[in-house]
């Protein structure tokens, strides 16, 4: 259980929601883009696209300090007061002094201890297997899930979602949201059951469930909720929050779940280039830990025309915000991966393994994997975070020094990035395993052995 | 340099002080509010939206270009006011659908259209179906453009639609959808006239759907 006292006091945020200063939400976002774009040059951050996994400690550090500015000039905006949470160096300081250092997820022989990691850190990631929310049918909610769960790498485990539930098409705020998100929960209890862990947490057991009422509703033992699962909120893009997120904070900081934190600034956008995301990403943590309470921080900086994080720039964002939190604080946080391309393609294999490099190396826990750029309905499976935490295991058996990293990953995306813009969708999940057996097609296993072999053949062994 | 391209290049600059004096150059010089927009301010916001979609530029810059070229086309409708006339421009009703918050992909297209000469009424975020059909009523705008983020909101778009035909106005109006979650398929199976995947390709799309000139791709239908 949360130890409160070691958090920023919540009720002090909302104070500060209805008493902060008011500004209109377009100039808040100017002053992101401007405030990015001034620190950039005072700390002489420069993406260079030779080093996606840039072994520049100094790097790391201007970063962190250039989000530490970023985030206490800015403050967090809040959309429904249109007021400033703003907060002094002494509360970061303070609630970064008193973060978590651990949080464990699951139960009895599931039970899961995840701690902060340090940059080439040879401890394995934890590995959060996750379809995050990619919409499937109500039918195949269930194997598809299961696919997730019964993978051995598996830490925890989250689900799809679905769009229809009994024939009626799921509607952010209508009694039928409860209804799904209420049987989104149970299908992934018994998704753990038939995978023959019953006890393993489920990190984010509602996706499909949005409003605050519904993801409340489904937060039931007798629903297959228990202490150690959790819930995940997120942000508003780009550092801010609205009344509907700070009423799950609400609930879920006196609940039982683990509170993760969900982050995912879009790369192009306010905060300009990869340089200034990387600081908007890095303060965003600072958000989630002092406005959410966060015990754990997800993060899916995503390009803002390829909807991936894949691309040269956005794997140096993510090195580059791994090593600066890494290096400057003790925060869980785990990388979130978003492939351009759809399963039982060579590319998704090659994004899955840089992707997995870069967040390995870089202090990140794993959370694989969005596919297919996560709007293909149905285009998800197990196989995709198998991949992508098989690679992530081998790195830190292997001790790979981002050095090492960088020499393999340049390699892997000069192989795929051209083909970013249209990326292939690939199978949908029936397309590419084996219903009966539930397991990945004999084609689709056949394209991971090719491609370790061919990452042998460049010192990266995976097993 | 002719006037239009040191037009252009002011927006591309972003120089406010530059596009306002540079209108008011060829207001002096007799030239054609329309033309000096399409061809002048309009070519630089074009440009912009290139550099854009090559991520050569971000967003910050390109909101400054977009400041810098809505002072500029003050000057001109300033000058047609005292004149008793208005720009001739399309109008967009622009939203976020009910129950979705995230807004930054619609406000990228607002920037777009009104660089692109289209007059847009933006009503923001989290935008109920009814609120967009009395809107319609009073505005009467040539096209209705909704974007989702969330599967579950997406599903409002076809309720809009439906709403739109029930009080008759389905025939006076375009409809375009856009957002993460939304694709060309669903599109077309709502009922929708136009998608666009991205902020330029629904300026391409609108253009089509209000009888302008199109160009490029995109999926006006």
């Amino acid at each position: 259980m949360r130890d409160q006292g070691k958090f920023f006091d919540f009720l002090e945020v909302i104070r500060r929601a209805e008493s902060g200063e008011m500004m209109k939400e377009a100039d808040y976002d100017k002053k992101l883009g401007r405030r990015a774009l001034a620190l950039m040059k005072q700390y002489k951050i420069r993406f260079d696209p030779q080093s996606v996994v840039p072994a520049d400690d100094g790097l790391a550090d201007r970063v962190y300090q250039a989000a530490v500015d970023l985030f206490l000039d800015l403050g967090v905006y809040c959309t429904d007061t249109q007021r400033v949470i703003r907060f002094t160096k002494e509360e970061l300081d303070w609630a970064l002094e008193n973060a978590p250092r651990e949080v464990r997820y699951g139960r009895e022989e599931e039970t899961v201890s995840v701690y902060p990691r340090k940059v080439e850190d040879q401890r394995e990631p934890a590995c959060f297997f996750s379809a995050v929310g990619t919409p499937v049918t109500e039918e195949m909610f269930l194997p598809i899930a299961r696919s997730y769960a019964q993978e051995p790498l598996a830490d925890t485990f989250s689900g799809p979602l679905v769009t229809s539930y009994k024939g009626i098409l799921v509607t952010s705020g209508s009694p039928v949201e409860v209804e799904a998100a209420i049987w989104n929960t149970k299908m992934l209890r018994e998704a753990a059951k038939q995978a023959g862990r019953p006890h393993i947490g489920i990190h984010n057991f509602q996706s499909t469930g949005e409003k605050t009422d519904a993801t409340i509703a489904s937060a039931q033992e007798v629903f297959g909720a228990f202490p150690g699962d959790g819930l995940l909120v997120a942000a508003i893009a780009e550092m801010k929050v609205d009344f509907e997120r700070l009423k799950k904070v609400a609930f879920l900081r006196q609940s039982p779940y683990v509170l993760g934190a969900l982050y995912g600034p879009l790369m192009g956008g306010y905060a300009g280039g990869p340089e200034g995301t990387a600081m908007a990403l890095v303060a965003h943590h600072f958000l989630g830990l002092l406005v959410f309470s966060a015990e754990r921080h997800n993060s899916f900086p995503i390009h803002i025309h390829y909807v991936c994080n894949t691309a040269r720039d956005m794997l140096w964002l993510i090195s580059a915000v791994g090593q600066a939190l890494a290096r400057n604080t003790d925060l869980i946080i785990a990388s979130n991966a978003f492939m351009a391309s759809g399963p039982c393609t060579e590319m998704i294999v090659d994004e899955l393994c840089a992707h997995s490099i870069v967040s390995a190396v870089s202090g990140w826990h794993l959370n694989p994997s969005a596919v297919a750029k996560n709007r293909h309905p149905m285009r998800c499976s197990g196989m995709e975070p198998r991949i992508h935490a098989e690679v992530g295991h081998a790195v830190a058996r292997l001790g790979l020094t981002r050095g090492e990293a960088n020499r393999m990953v340049l390699k892997m995306v000069e192989g795929y990035e051209k083909r970013l813009p249209e990326a292939p969708v690939g199978k949908t999940f029936d397309e590419c395993y084996q219903l009966d057996k539930l397991r990945p097609t004999d084609e689709y296993e056949g394209l991971l052995a090719k491609k370790k072999k061919e990452w042998k053949s460049i010192g990266l062994e995976v097993r | 340099m002719n006037l239009f391209k040191e037009m252009a290049k002011a927006v591309i600059d972003g120089d406010e002080e530059r596009t306002v004096s540079l209108a008011k150059e060829a207001l002096s010089k007799g030239v054609n509010p329309s033309e000096a927009i399409e061809k002048g301010f309009g070519e630089g916001m074009r440009e912009v939206g290139r550099l854009f979609e090559t991520l050569d530029i971000y967003l910050p810059d390109v909101i400054i270009s977009a400041e810098a070229m809505t002072m500029g086309v003050e000057v001109f409708r300033q000058y047609l006011l005292g004149q008793e006339g208005e720009l001739s421009q399309k109008t967009v009703l622009l939203g976020t659908i009910e129950g979705d918050v995230h807004d930054i992909g619609k406000n990228i297209v607002k920037i777009m259209l009104e660089s692109n000469g289209f007059k847009v009424f933006d009503l923001g975020r989290d935008v109920p179906v009814l609120d967009y059909i009395q809107k319609v009523k009073e505005l009467n705008p040539d096209i209705v453009a909704v974007s989702a983020l969330m599967t579950t909101t997406m599903v409002h778009m076809p309720k809009l639609i439906d709403a739109l035909r029930e009080e008759g106005l389905r025939g006076k109006v375009k409809v375009m959808v856009g957002g993460a979650p939304v694709l060309p398929e669903w599109a077309k199976q709502i009922g929708a006239d136009g998608y666009g995947e991205s902020a330029m390709e629904a300026v391409r799309v609108a253009k089509s759907l209000a009888g302008l000139q199109a160009e490029g791709k995109g999926d006006g239908r």
